[in-house]
């Protein structure tokens, strides 16, 4: 230990620029998780909002819990196995190890979703109920690898002698294990063990995929619920970066300090204990959840179990799409537990419903409902049980995918349009270009398109005069060039739902934007403005729908029935911003000052004649995902 | 010893039920048609064709492999200082060095991202910064330093911490008995510290590179999408047009690639610590 402790100045520059690099971004979410504002990115005052709102979410709770839960236990099973298995293969055949190698790198290299789907068919295949038990499992298949990554460069510079030496002076294998190799590969194991920790806290996707009823962690939050602009999701973060080092203090710091009050050997001992104590802690809190609930609200939920055969209702839809209390309202008020999980895509939906994932009720997009009308995935509603169905306005009865409403019933719909600056663009121009403003070199450079082969084949197709379900290959060649003058003459910037944040800060000029999406940045900036292109758009309705393997159809009829009242419709639309299904919150939305009156986002137009649905063509769709790719790869 | 060989044979296990089983769906879904829900197998090379016949996927996939070379390189050049730099810190130093420079990986990567998008903007904080000065504001978010710089803060943990990993409990005595043949401090660091750190090197390379090639999220985000990288078109293959076929071929055609490259980078390893031993 003689050489250690004895840097340079150049060294204490080094690790502090190194700091200064690695904090800078979590400084950065950290003042910003007391926003008043709903940026991420430009401050607007101080506030502790996001922070009220985050301890009011229980499921943001929920997912803190399952996430240090499963990151522990992964990280524990994954560390013990991937060293003893490191430390066999280090005395194996180097065929063995080669091969072990070459498998271990799989995860390591492979996309995300690739490992994901992989593992979504494997479970479905053995008919694993998903939950914390598969995702567990997966999270342990992915972190042995980086554990024996990190362990093997130390095997092997370790001295083999040392092992036959102890050996040779009377040690069984076990003790040579545990006395000589691993105190000797320790450094190994310990980074090990910290890079299986961050694989596991860190994963969306695999995550996403192997998991279900109800079991999120809070990567799938980020990524789903906080679609939109969420900052609690820093508020988050913030309390992330602030309890692991106290966690940590816990089971690290106390130890040395014992460690030096009581000579030694006390360390490991209390180690154990006090990582025994973080685990008891969290078991109970999770158990504790689980039984929450009073006499009261026991009763009632028997109530249900009696009237719907079940009180817990599945539901699957897009993030950041329900009105603040309209789930717990539906709770209390009909004695149910309601297990909402998000998905980012339609297809993302698609994906786990083929793989037999099942759910009380969806709300997936007109097209996608085609499709799952077409492959006989839905039941038809019983009407009856939906007397809220008078409710609906004109504008979403009849709509092309389901025509007598047999399978939906219209959650929101709404259009695609372009929001612009007005300080910048002037309106008299954006109106007489429409979506040939898109080719405008006087906008160059300051233009977002929505990265999306549907929504930019959309624009093209409508640009040109053509319907945007054309599958006509000189139409689509047409529209790709198209495409492709407007990428190498515009430069667009290709995002997705961060274009809300930018928009709100005005970074760029004009944006192509979902209206829903539009109500909101025109609601925080007021130099904003929405335009739908006299060439058309399209109108679209994401509606909800009982898939034939629903557990509980009755409760999710009641749903649907509740989610058409007056109460939820109108906290839906007030709180999400896209337009009410129901004919007298659409109406009071639209005519009310204080609510969506001067936002002209809000109201998608029902009397567009070139306007048009997307009609499910999935040959199509791979060809124009190609052209795409093409579009945005070629230069 | 022989009888620590047995200790592997769970995990052969395990991997075959884990990893090997699940990766042959993804196989068999490479080479085969659409429309295989129905159980009706038709095998075919054309995914395959596709991609190699399509210059602009082996752009896509060429610029992958570029960016994350670059990041792997920037990471390896700048981890290993600080790596050794951390490894001559006492004791508790090193282990609270270590930890704070692991901390910011548990901040979800798209929220730490989020803020470099934030920071790089045109009138982010560092631009502002730079305004002080009179410089600026210098374009830096949808370039191709952002993305760099991004993937780099990302990746960097891995290959700092692997690093360390073979610096620290380095056995001193070879240093010393270098010093006593009359090896100076730099000759001592060419012929002992480098070739005995290498493996851990060897090990973040692994580390960063293989999860940079496929990596999307912060290509899409600094920048600006006009990036697309191999893993933008794996992902949208599975999660836009659905076309799981294509997506699995791509994959395996990257996974190959990346096995290639990699089994000479450890061979060059290996040669490199036996020659050091001989």
């Amino acid at each position: 230990m003689t050489e250690r402790g004895k840097n340079g100045a150049g060294g204490k520059i080094i690790l502090a620029l190194t700091l200064l690099f690695f904090y800078f971004p979590i400084f950065y979410i950290i003042v910003f998780s007391f926003n008043d504002s709903r940026s991420l990115t430009k401050f607007g005052g101080f506030s502790l909002r996001w922070y009220e709102k985050m301890f009011a979410d229980s499921t943001m709770m929920e997912a803190v819990l399952y996430t240090v839960l499963i990151a522990v236990l992964a990280t524990v099973i994954s560390t013990v196995a991937g060293t003893i298995t490191a430390i066999g293969l280090s005395k194996s055949s180097r065929v063995l190890s080669a091969i072990v190698e070459r498998v271990n790198d799989l995860p390591v290299m492979n996309p995300d979703i690739v490992t994901a789907i992989s593992l979504l068919m494997f479970f479905s295949v053995l008919a694993a109920r998903k939950g914390f038990g598969t995702m567990l499992l997966a999270h342990i298949m992915f972190c042995i690898p980086y554990v024996m990554l990190s362990v093997t460069p130390k095997l092997r510079s370790l001295d083999p002698n040392l092992i036959e030496a102890a050996m040779d002076l009377g040690a069984t294998p076990f003790q040579a294990l545990t006395r000589v190799i691993v105190p000797q590969i320790r450094p190994g194991i310990i980074s090990g063990a910290l890079i299986a920790f961050t694989m596991s806290f860190d994963d969306f996707v695999i995550s996403y995929f192997t998991t279900g009823n109800g079991v999120n962690n809070i990567s799938i939050l980020v990524y789903t619920m906080s679609k939109r602009v969420n900052p609690s999701i820093n508020a988050l973060s913030t309390i992330v970066i602030l309890l692991i080092p106290i966690a940590l203090g816990v089971v690290n710091i106390v130890p040395i300090v014992r460690e030096r009050s009581a000579a030694k050997g006390t360390a490991k001992p209390l180690n154990r204990k006090a990582t025994a104590v973080v685990a008891a802690i969290l078991a109970a809190a999770i158990a504790g959840m689980a039984a929450a609930g009073s006499g009261a609200q026991r009763r009632r939920q028997q109530e249900a179990v009696e009237k719907y055969g079940s009180s817990v209702l599945k539901l699957y839809l897009p993030g950041e799409y329900l009105g603040e209390d309209v789930i717990s309202n539906f709770e209390t008020q009909y004695g149910v537990s309601v297990i909402v999980e998000n998905f980012d895509s339609n297809e993302m939906m698609y994906t786990k419903l083929q793989a037999g994932d099942s759910y009380d009720v969806l709300i997936p997009s007109d097209y996608m409902i085609e499709r799952l009308i077409n492959g006989d995935y839905l039941q038809p509603l019983d009407k009856s049980l939906i007397p809220n169905l008078d409710n609906l306005a004109d504008a979403v009865v009849g709509l092309d995918y389901d025509p007598d409403g047999t399978y939906s019933v219209p959650y929101f719909w709404g259009s695609v349009g372009l929001v612009y600056n007005h300080e910048n663009v002037d309106p008299a121009v954006m109106e007489a270009e429409g979506w040939d403003i898109l080719h405008d070199v006087d906008y160059a450079g300051r233009i977002y398109i929505y990265d999306s082969e549907r929504d930019s084949f959309m624009m093209a197709f409508k640009a040109l005069g053509y319907s945007m379900n054309t599958d006509d290959p000189a139409e689509i060649e047409a529209a790709y060039e198209w495409l492709r003058q407007m990428n190498n003459t515009m430069f667009p910037i290709y995002v997705t739902d961060e274009v809300i944040d930018s928009m709100i800060n005005g970074y760029q000029d004009i944006a192509v934007v979902y209206s829903g999406d539009a109500t909101v940045i025109l609601d925080e900036n007021e130099d904003m403005s929405f335009f739908m292109p006299d060439e058309g758009t399209n109108i679209w309705s994401d509606a909800m729908i009982i898939p034939k393997n629903a557990e509980n159809p009755l409760l999710a009829h009641e749903f649907i029935n509740y989610m058409l009242t007056y109460e939820a419709a109108f906290d839906n639309s007030e709180t999400v911003g896209y337009a009410s299904p129901n004919a007298e919150v659409l109406e009071e939305m639209s005519t009310q000052e204080d609510l969506y009156a001067e936002n002209e986002a809000y109201l998608p137009r029902s009397d567009g004649e070139m306007d048009e649905m997307f009609h499910d063509n999935v040959t199509l769709q791979r060809e124009l995902s190609k052209y795409w790719i093409r579009v945005k790869a070629e230069n | 010893m022989k009888q620590f060989r047995s200790m592997t044979y769970p995990y052969v296990l395990w991997i075959a039920a884990m990893i090997v089983l699940p990766m042959l769906l993804i196989v068999l879904y490479a080479f085969t048609e659409s429309g295989n829900d129905v159980l009706t197998f038709r095998f075919t090379l054309e995914n395959f064709a596709r991609f190699v016949t399509d210059s602009v996927f082996l752009a896509v996939l060429w610029r992958s492999l570029y960016i994350a070379l670059i990041t792997t390189v920037i990471c390896v050049l700048l981890g290993y200082p600080i790596a050794y730099v951390i490894a001559q810190l006492g004791e508790r130093a090193n282990t609270i060095m270590i930890l704070l420079i692991t901390m910011p990986t548990w901040v979800n990567m798209l929220v730490r991202t989020y803020a470099w998008m934030g920071i790089l903007q045109d009138e982010g904080v560092l631009n502002t910064f730079l305004g002080f000065f009179g410089v600026g504001p210098v374009p830096m978010i949808h370039t191709s330093f952002a993305v760099i710089l991004g993937m780099v803060y990302n990746f960097i943990p891995f290959m700092i911490l692997q690093i360390h990993t073979s610096l620290d409990k380095m056995d001193k005595n070879l240093l010393n008995a270098a010093a006593d043949l009359g090896a100076d401090k730099a000759h001592a660091f060419l012929r002992v510290t480098l070739p005995l750190s290498l493996p851990g090197v060897i090990s973040g390379i692994t580390l960063v590179f293989l999860p940079a090639v496929s990596s999307f999220f912060i290509p899409k985000l600094l920048g600006g999408g006009q990036y697309v990288l191999v893993g933008n078109v794996i992902e949208s293959q599975f999660l836009t047009s659905g076309d799981w076929n294509f997506g699995s071929a791509i994959s395996m055609i990257m996974a190959v690639i990346i096995m290639i490259s990699m089994y000479f980078t450890r061979k060059a390893d290996v040669s490199v610590a036996s020659g050091g031993k001989e």
